[in-house]
């Protein structure tokens, strides 16, 4: 194998430098206050753990892509997290089995993905999050969504864009109201992926016509799937939806697709996306679904996670920079006081230092901090 | 509006149909658009609030997955290639109607059984939708990338076979090739950037009016 040239990192991975790595601690700490005001509280799961307490802690129909390694110790094997998540549902489902419900968890760490795609570089990426465990009401779903709007306004995301979606919605029409061929499942599912209508008519699925031209606006989406019979199963979800927007009302623009199911992996009634002002990519998402406990039991839960990295990228989350160069020979205890003040003082170690050189904004003059 | 929509438009083929659709959606590039000696990319329209840009066909797709572009149109075939969760391909615009193939030369047709085939090598523009339609039929297709001009690489011994859009099959038979099988059925789609679709208001009822400009059962 050839020399890898200095400082090369693998694909997707990246070194963060000031004053980047500062920012992302500044918009973790920010989101982390902002939903332990909340009455959640924060949890550390660690970076690896066996595969088998990873994989099937959350229900759900697809198999998740894990980056895998033997532990030598152990000789079995341990999974890289993807995903807090199932984590905390790990958490919930065994140490804290016995606490009351709900269960108010946070959590904020770095995930690592076994493959970056083109849309998103990163392998590695900065999660933040909460978790109700116990609860997939509207009232639940009501205080996430307030929660995640309240920590985007925190980190200085505007505009707020939340798009309601419904994960078990076509699964659940297929299985009753608007019965579909078990072999035309998959494909209807991939053209309502699409927005396709074209496509869905030519299979044969029209009654889903209605839901692909109901994306959008939730005043209209909610008008239009309101004149849709489908029985109860419908009914009840657009009422929790129409609860929830009005626990929201104008704190972000809500749209409803009910047929979006793009990456809601493992959520059931209620799934969600998180967009800002000029943010090419989706910031956040979120929603409820079901953890598995050993003895078979299921519990429900709600929650949202954000993605730090498209945030920090974005420049929110920086400061202005006060860094005042301390020339030899000054008093320690002035530098004491300017540093109680807020000050970020650089010290001169030698003669060769310079206020300049150190990247400082000020110098001392007569013992007050000019501009430079 | 702040920024303009941008509509990607692919070059070659497409283009030519898609002009018409276009203007009965009330977008019409200026005049430069049509001057083949003009060196620019983006064109503005007779709607302020929506520029075109022109790149190649592959490259709409990329556009639009990132939200460079909002809007633009391209054939299913790189949409099959690509699979961009990002984009949403809401309307067939029923034009640019041609399918990708498998060809190969008449004489190796001849005693050719495509079913009992496991291995296959194959020049293509399209290695990720070949090898996925190829493994899904339980045969290894290793491809080798080609950007162009496929039709010659089983007569200068690259590969036997080829993956190809076909529309008429002229180039084929000039190239003493035979189609031995249809991979997919090819037309041009209106796609959007996902993001857009739900952030951006003014992006919709441009859809919904391609929607009723191709018609159908579809219309809203």
């Amino acid at each position: 194998m050839s020399k890898i040239p200095p400082g090369l990192l693998p694909e997707g991975l990246r070194d963060r430098l000031p004053p980047e790595a500062e920012a992302a601690a500044r918009l973790l700490r920010s989101i982390m206050d902002s939903v332990a005001s909340y009455g959640y509280e924060r949890v550390s799961p660690p970076l690896a753990e066996f595969e088998e307490g990873l994989v099937g802690q959350l229900k759900s129909d697809g198999a998740q892509d894990l980056l895998r390694i033997i532990d030598p110790v152990s000789r079995r094997t341990l999974a890289l997290r993807p995903d807090i998540t199932a984590q905390v549902g790990r958490i919930a489902a065994t140490r804290m089995a016995g606490r009351t419900r709900p269960l108010r968890l946070a959590y904020g760490g770095e995930v690592l993905k076994l493959r970056a795609t083109q849309l998103r570089p990163e392998r590695q990426l900065l999660q933040a999050g909460a978790e109700l465990v116990g609860s997939d009401s509207v009232a639940a779903a009501s205080e996430i969504l307030s929660m995640a709007v309240d920590a985007l306004e925190a980190a200085g995301v505007t505009d707020i864009t939340i798009d309601l979606t419904l994960p078990d919605l076509v699964p659940t029409l297929a299985a009753g109201p608007f019965p579909l061929d078990p072999g035309l499942v998959d494909s209807v599912r991939a053209e309502l992926d699409e927005k396709d209508a074209g496509a869905i008519a030519a299979l044969g699925a029209d009654a889903y016509l209605p839901l692909v031209h109901a994306a959008g606006p939730l005043d209209m989406a909610m008008e239009r799937m309101r004149a849709i019979d489908a029985g109860g199963a419908l009914q009840s979800r657009l009422d929790g939806i129409a609860g929830i927007a009005d626990a929201l009302q104008g704190r972000a623009t809500i749209t409803l697709d009910p047929t979006e199911r793009h990456g809601f992996e493992y959520q059931s009634w209620l799934g969600f996306s998180l967009f800002g002002a000029d943010m090419a990519g989706e910031l956040g998402r979120g929603g409820s679904y079901t953890i598995c406990h050993a003895d078979g039991a299921e519990e429900v839960a709600m929650g949202f996670s954000l993605y730090l990295d498209p945030l920090i990228d974005a420049g929110l989350g920086w400061k202005e920079k006060k860094r005042l160069f301390v020339p030899l020979g000054t008093e320690s205890d002035l530098a004491d006081r300017l540093r109680s003040e807020g000050w970020r003082t650089v010290a001169a170690l030698t003669d060769a230092d310079t206020a300049d050189g150190l990247d400082c904004t000020h110098q001392l003059i007569n013992g007050e901090p000019e501009p430079l | 509006m702040a920024k303009p929509i941008i509509f990607a438009i692919p070059k070659g083929r497409i283009l030519d149909e898609a002009l018409p659709l276009l203007a009965e959606a009330g977008i019409i590039p200026d005049a430069d658009f049509h001057n083949k000696d003009s060196r620019a990319l983006r064109f503005g329209t007779n709607n302020p609030d929506i520029d075109i840009i022109r790149v190649r066909a592959f490259d709409v797709a990329t556009f639009v997955a990132h939200g460079a572009a909002q809007l633009g149109i391209v054939g299913s075939d790189v949409l099959e290639e690509y699979s961009y969760s990002e984009i949403y391909a809401p309307v067939d615009l029923d034009i640019g109607h041609c399918r990708l193939s498998v060809a190969e030369p008449a004489d190796l047709a001849a005693s050719d059984d495509i079913s009992e085939w496991s291995h296959v090598r194959i020049a293509t523009k399209y290695p990720n939708f070949t090898r996925r339609h190829f493994e899904a039929k339980g045969v290894q297709a290793e491809c080798v990338k080609l950007n162009g001009a496929m039709e010659i690489a089983p007569a200068l011994g690259l590969t036997r076979r080829i993956v190809d859009l076909v529309s008429s099959g002229g180039t084929l038979k000039a190239n003493n090739l035979v189609e031995v099988d249809i991979l997919c059925e090819i037309t041009s789609r209106l796609i959007v950037n996902r993001v857009a679709f739900k952030t951006q208001p003014e992006i919709r009822p441009l859809v919904e009016r391609f929607r009723e400009i191709v018609g159908g059962s579809d219309a809203a």
